[in-house]
C-alpha cells in the first residue's frame, strides 16, 4: 500500500514538469513581445528607451536563456539570449538561417542599430516631417524583415528620402556602413555551418527553471491587463470554481447512488427502462448545448423569464447568511444544473452496472438462500461491494467538473476560472493564461492522484504494476 | 411438410452462419444483434455521405445548367477550379448564381452555401411566412442574422465535424496501435537491442531530430501560413527524414557488431516506458491544453486535430496493448517465431490483425469526444477560423438573439444526435466484444 502511494506520488512530479515544459513552451511561442506588452505603449510609436526595456525585461526574468539546454546548428552562437529585443532575436535567428555567418550578421545588427539611433536622433524641422516619418519606417523594417528583397526595398527607400534633405542627409554615413555590411553579409554565407547540429548547455540559471521555481510558490507573475500580481487576483477566482465543483461533486454522489441501486434493483422493470433512457440522454447531451437552450428558453422575456440569465448575483452589504444563500442560489441553480447532470448520468450508469454485475455474485445467492430480507441483501452485502469502482471514479469525475466549470463559467458568466481563462485568451493575457491553464491541469492532476490513492486504499488487492 | 423442410433449410443456413468462426464474422454477428448500435451505424452512414456529397446538397450553384446553348455542371466544375485543372467562363466569373438567365437549370434541394447572405430575410423563422419568391426558395431551418441559411450551414457542418473526428482519431489510433503494439508484444523482457544499435539509436534520433525539424523550423512555421495540407507534408516530410536516419544509424551498426563486447543485448523495457507515458498524457486535461495551444496559434481546424490526435491515443495503445498480452502466448504466434519469421513479421502480420478489433470500441468513444470538443471551441470561437460555419458557431449565435429559438435547437440537436450515435456504436461494440457476453 505505502510503497504503491509513493510510487504514484513519484509519477505525478515527472507528469508534473511534462506538462509544466509543454506549457511553458506555448508561452514562448505566444505572438507579441511580453516586455513591450507590460511597458504599453509609447507615444508616436516611439522606440521604448533601451535602458527601461532592459530594465524591465530584466525583471520580468527574461533576460536568462529559455530552457536548460538548447539543440541549434552551429551557426548560431549560444549568446543571442543576450540580444534585448524579442523581435531583434526572431529576425537574427532567421538570418542565421539564411546566412549561417554570425559574425557578419551581428555587424550587419549593430549597423542597422546605429542607423536606427541616427534616424531617431534627427530632429523634426519644417523640410523632413513626411520623408523622416517613411524614413523612420524602413528603418525599422530593416530590423524586422529577413528576405533580401524587402531589405532592398527598406535601403532603397532610406536613400530616396534622405538624399535630399540636409536634416536627414547626416544619416547617410550610417545608411553606407549598413549597406555595406549587408552586402558583405550576404556574400558570405558559411551554410554548411547551419547544416550541424549543436548542443548549448546553460544550467540552472534560466527562464524555465525561475518560472517554474517561482509558480510552486505561487508567485505567478503579473497580469498584462492591469498589471497587478495574478496570485493577488486569482484567488477569487479559483474559490468559486472550487466552490460550485465540490457542491456538484456532493449532489452527483447524493443523487447517483441511490438512482443507480434503484435502476438496478428493478432491472427489467418499466421503471428502469425510463430511468436507464432518460440518463443515457443526459449523457449525450453536450452541457453547452443544454446551457443555451437554458438561457434561451428560461431566462429572457422572449419566452419564460424564470430565472437570471449570467452572474452570480449581487449581494448588498448587511444582506445575512440566509439573504446572501438565496440570492447565490437563485443564480446558481441553472449553472449547477448543466455542471452537474453530465457526471450525475454517468455515475449512476456505472453504479447500476456495478451493483448489477455483484447482485449475479454467489455470495448475494447464498444471502439470499439463507433467508435474509432483501433490504439487508442489497444494503448490508451488495451495496458496500458495488461501491468500490465508484469511489475510484472519482479520478473521472473531478476533472470533468473541472472542465466542465470552463463551458459553464464561460456560458453564465461566473467568476471562476474558466471565465477568467477565457477572457485572458480573447485579450490576449499571456501570463493570466497560462497560469490558469497550469491551475487547472494540477488541479485535474490532484484529482487523478486522490482518486489513485482511493483506490488502493479501499481495495488492497491492487498493486501498482 | 413443406414447412419442416423450409425450417430445416433455414436451421442449415444458420448452422452455415455458425461455421464461419473466424474471429471478425464473430464480431460482426455479435454488433448485428445489438438493433440500437446497428441502426446507428446505418444513421452515422448517412450522414458521413451527406458530409462527403455536402457540396451537392446545400450550393448556391445549380448542379446542370444550360446557359446560351451549352451545358454546365456548375458544382462539379467548382472542384476543377479549385484544384486549378479549369478557370470559369467569362460570363460565370463573379456572378450572382441565382439571377443569371439560364436556359434551364437545376439547382442542389438546398439551394443556398453557408456564406450566402440573404438581407431581405434575417433571422427569417422556420415557421411562418418568409419573404423568398416560392417554396423552392424557402430557409426550411430560418435564417441567421446575416440571413444565412442555417440548414445550408448544418449540412457543411457535418463535413467539419466529421473531419476533425476521422482525422484526430486517425493519428491517434495510429499512435495508440505502433505504441500499444509493440508495448504488449514484446512486453518488459521480449525486446533486445545490441549495445550498439541502442547507442546508434539514440545518435540516429537525436541527429534526426535536427534534421527533421531543427534545421527545417523556419520551412515548417513558414508553411502554417499555407494551409494545412502544406503542414501536413512538410511534418511528413520531418518523420521520414528522422525515420530514415535512425535506420540509417541502424544499418552503420551491424559492421560493429562483429566486436563481441558491443553486440551484447540489452533488453529494453518498452511495456514500462509505454504505460509510464500513457500515465502522463493521461493526466494532461485535453480541454485545457486545447485552450492553451489555441491562445498562442492562428485560428486553425488542424490546430484543434492535432492536439486532439496526439492527446487521445491512450486507451487505444491500451486496448491494443491488452489483446497483445493475451495474443503473443498463443501457439500460432509461438509457431510463427519456430519458422524463423522475424519478431516484428510476427507481430504485424499475425498478432496485431486479431488485436485490432477493441480498437473500433475506442475510436468510437474517441470521435465522439472530438466532435464535442470541435464544437465546443467553435462555439466560443476560439480555435476555429472565421469564414468556416460549423455547428458550434450557429449554436453560437443562439447567444446574441435569443428570440431565434431556431438557433439554438437546430445545430444543437445536430451536435447531440451525432456525439449520441458514436457513443452507441461504441457501446454496442463494447458488448459485442465482451467475453463476458459469449456464452
Amino acid at each position: 500500500m505505502f510503497q504503491y502511494v509513493l510510487k504514484r506520488i513519484l509519477i505525478f512530479i515527472p507528469t508534473l514538469i511534462i506538462i509544466s515544459i509543454v506549457i511553458f513552451m506555448l508561452n514562448i511561442f505566444a505572438p507579441g513581445d511580453p516586455v513591450e506588452k507590460m511597458l504599453g505603449a509609447t507615444p508616436e510609436g516611439e522606440p521604448i528607451p533601451i535602458e527601461a526595456y532592459n530594465a524591465e525585461r530584466k525583471k520580468l526574468g527574461l533576460d536568462l536563456p529559455v530552457f536548460y539546454f538548447a539543440i541549434s546548428s552551429a551557426a548560431y552562437p549560444d549568446t543571442l539570449y543576450r540580444i534585448p529585443k524579442k523581435a531583434d532575436r526572431e529576425n537574427l535567428s532567421r538570418l542565421i538561417n539564411d546566412y549561417g555567418n554570425w559574425d557578419k550578421v551581428d555587424q550587419y545588427y549593430k549597423s542597422t542599430q546605429a542607423l536606427n539611433d541616427a534616424v531617431w536622433a534627427v530632429k523634426k524641422d519644417s523640410l523632413n516631417p513626411s520623408a523622416l516619418i517613411k524614413i523612420k519606417g524602413a528603418a525599422n523594417n530593416l530590423s524586422i524583415r529577413y528576405k533580401d528583397k524587402d531589405i532592398m526595398k527598406a535601403f532603397g527607400k532610406i536613400k530616396k528620402y534622405a538624399e535630399p534633405i540636409p536634416s536627414t542627409a547626416a544619416i547617410l554615413p550610417f545608411y553606407e556602413k549598413a549597406l555595406a555590411s549587408y552586402n558583405d553579409m550576404k556574400a558570405n554565407p558559411t551554410l554548411g555551418k547551419t547544416k550541424i547540429p549543436a548542443l548549448n548547455w546553460y544550467g540552472f540559471g534560466n527562464q524555465y527553471h525561475n518560472w517554474f521555481s517561482k509558480f510552486l510558490m505561487f508567485d505567478f507573475g503579473r497580469s498584462f491587463q492591469d498589471k497587478r500580481p495574478i496570485a493577488d487576483k486569482i484567488w477569487d477566482y479559483v474559490y468559486w470554481t472550487m466552490i460550485i465543483s465540490l457542491i456538484s461533486i456532493i449532489l452527483t454522489y447524493l443523487i447517483s447512488i441511490p438512482l443507480g441501486i434503484f435502476s438496478a434493483r428493478n432491472k427489467g422493470t418499466r421503471a428502469d427502462g425510463i430511468v436507464t433512457t432518460v440518463l443515457f440522454i443526459l449523457y449525450s447531451l453536450p452541457s453547452f448545448w443544454v446551457a443555451t437552450l437554458l438561457i434561451t428558453f428560461l431566462c429572457q422575456p422572449d419566452y419564460l423569464n424564470w430565472f437570471p440569465p449570467y452572474g452570480i448575483g449581487e449581494v448588498k452589504e448587511g444582506t445575512g447568511f440566509f439573504g446572501t444563500l438565496g440570492i447565490r442560489a437563485y443564480h446558481l441553480i441553472l449553472p449547477l444544473f448543466c455542471w452537474t447532470y453530465g457526471s450525475l448520468a454517468f455515475l449512476s450508469r456505472q453504479m447500476r452496472g456495478g451493483m448489477l454485475s455483484v447482485l449475479r455474485q454467489d455470495y448475494i445467492r447464498t444471502a439470499r438462500a439463507k433467508g435474509l430480507d432483501e433490504k439487508k441483501v442489497i444494503w448490508k452485502h451488495a451495496f458496500r461491494n458495488s461501491l468500490l469502482p465508484i469511489i475510484t471514479l472519482f479520478a473521472n469525475v473531478f476533472p470533468l467538473m473541472i472542465s466542465g466549470s470552463i463551458v459553464i463559467e464561460i456560458i453564465f458568466t461566473i467568476p471562476g476560472m474558466g471565465r477568467v481563462l477565457f477572457e485572458a485568451i480573447k485579450y490576449p493575457d499571456y501570463p493570466m493564461v497560462f497560469t490558469v491553464v497550469m491551475l487547472l491541469a494540477l488541479l485535474s492532476m490532484i484529482g487523478y492522484l486522490i482518486a489513485d490513492i482511493l483506490y488502493a486504499i479501499v481495495d488492497p488487492r491492487i498493486t501498482f504494476k | 411438410m413443406f414447412g419442416k423442410k423450409k425450417g430445416n433449410d433455414k436451421q442449415n443456413a444458420e448452422q452455415k452462419k455458425e461455421l464461419d468462426q473466424s474471429y471478425w464474422a464473430y464480431v460482426k454477428r455479435q454488433f448485428r444483434k445489438n438493433k440500437r448500435a446497428l441502426y446507428s451505424f446505418y444513421i452515422v452512414l448517412f450522414l458521413a455521405v451527406i458530409a462527403v456529397f455536402a457540396d451537392f446538397i446545400a450550393n448556391e450553384k445549380p448542379l446542370v445548367c444550360k446557359y446560351e446553348g451549352s451545358i454546365y455542371f456548375p458544382v462539379v466544375k467548382e472542384y476543377a477550379v479549385d484544384l486549378g485543372l479549369a478557370q470559369w467562363p467569362k460570363h460565370f466569373q463573379n456572378v450572382d448564381w441565382k439571377t443569371i438567365n439560364y436556359d434551364f437549370a437545376v439547382f442542389p434541394p438546398i439551394p443556398y452555401l453557408p456564406r450566402n447572405l440573404d438581407y431581405s430575410c434575417n433571422y427569417c423563422s422556420p415557421i411562418g411566412d418568409q419573404p423568398v419568391k416560392s417554396t423552392r426558395w424557402r430557409h426550411w431551418l430560418g435564417t441567421d442574422d446575416l440571413g444565412r441559411d442555417v440548414l445550408a450551414g448544418m449540412i457543411h457542418g457535418t463535413r467539419i465535424a466529421f473531419m476533425v473526428g476521422i482525422v484526430a482519431m486517425g493519428l491517434a489510433t495510429f499512435i495508440g496501435i505502433i505504441l500499444g503494439a509493440f508495448a504488449g508484444f514484446f512486453g518488459d523482457t521480449e525486446f533486445k537491442m545490441s549495445r550498439i544499435s541502442v547507442v546508434f539509436t539514440l545518435i540516429g534520433l537525436f541527429l534526426g531530430f535536427f534534421y527533421g525539424f531543427l534545421s527545417r523550423s523556419y520551412i515548417l512555421s513558414d508553411s502554417f501560413g499555407e494551409g494545412s495540407g502544406a503542414v501536413f507534408k512538410q511534418l511528413l516530410l520531418g518523420i521520414g527524414i528522422m525515420a530514415g536516419i535512425v535506420a540509417l544509424a541502424n544499418l552503420i551498426a551491424i559492421p560493429f557488431k562483429k566486436i563481441k563486447f558491443l553486440a551484447k543485448p540489452v533488453t529494453i523495457p518498452i511495456d514500462i516506458l509505454v504505460t509510464r507515458l500513457i500515465e502522463i498524457i493521461v493526466s494532461i486535461p485535453t480541454l485545457v491544453l486545447i485552450l492553451a495551444v489555441v491562445a498562442v496559434t492562428e485560428p486553425s481546424i488542424f490546430n484543434v486535430m492535432l492536439v486532439i490526435g496526439l492527446l487521445r491515443w491512450t486507451g487505444i495503445a491500451r486496448f491494443v496493448r491488452a489483446e497483445l498480452l493475451r495474443v503473443r502466448r498463443l501457439e500460432y504466434i509461438e509457431a510463427a517465431t519456430a519458422l524463423g519469421f522475424s519478431k516484428l513479421r510476427a507481430m504485424f502480420k499475425h498478432a496485431l490483425p486479431n488485436a485490432l478489433s477493441p480498437v473500433f470500441i475506442a475510436v468510437a468513444f474517441g470521435i465522439a469526444a472530438a466532435i464535442l470538443i470541435e464544437s465546443f471551441l467553435s462555439f466560443l470561437g476560439i480555435g476555429v477560423p472565421a469564414e468556416v460555419i460549423t455547428w458550434g458557431k450557429l449554436l453560437a449565435i443562439a447567444r446574441t438573439a435569443p428570440a431565434a429559438w431556431w438557433m439554438a435547437i437546430f445545430p444543437g440537436f445536430a451536435i447531440f444526435i451525432t456525439v449520441t450515435l458514436f457513443n452507441l456504436i461504441g457501446e454496442g461494440l463494447t458488448d459485442a466484444l465482451d467475453p463476458r457476453l459469449k456464452q
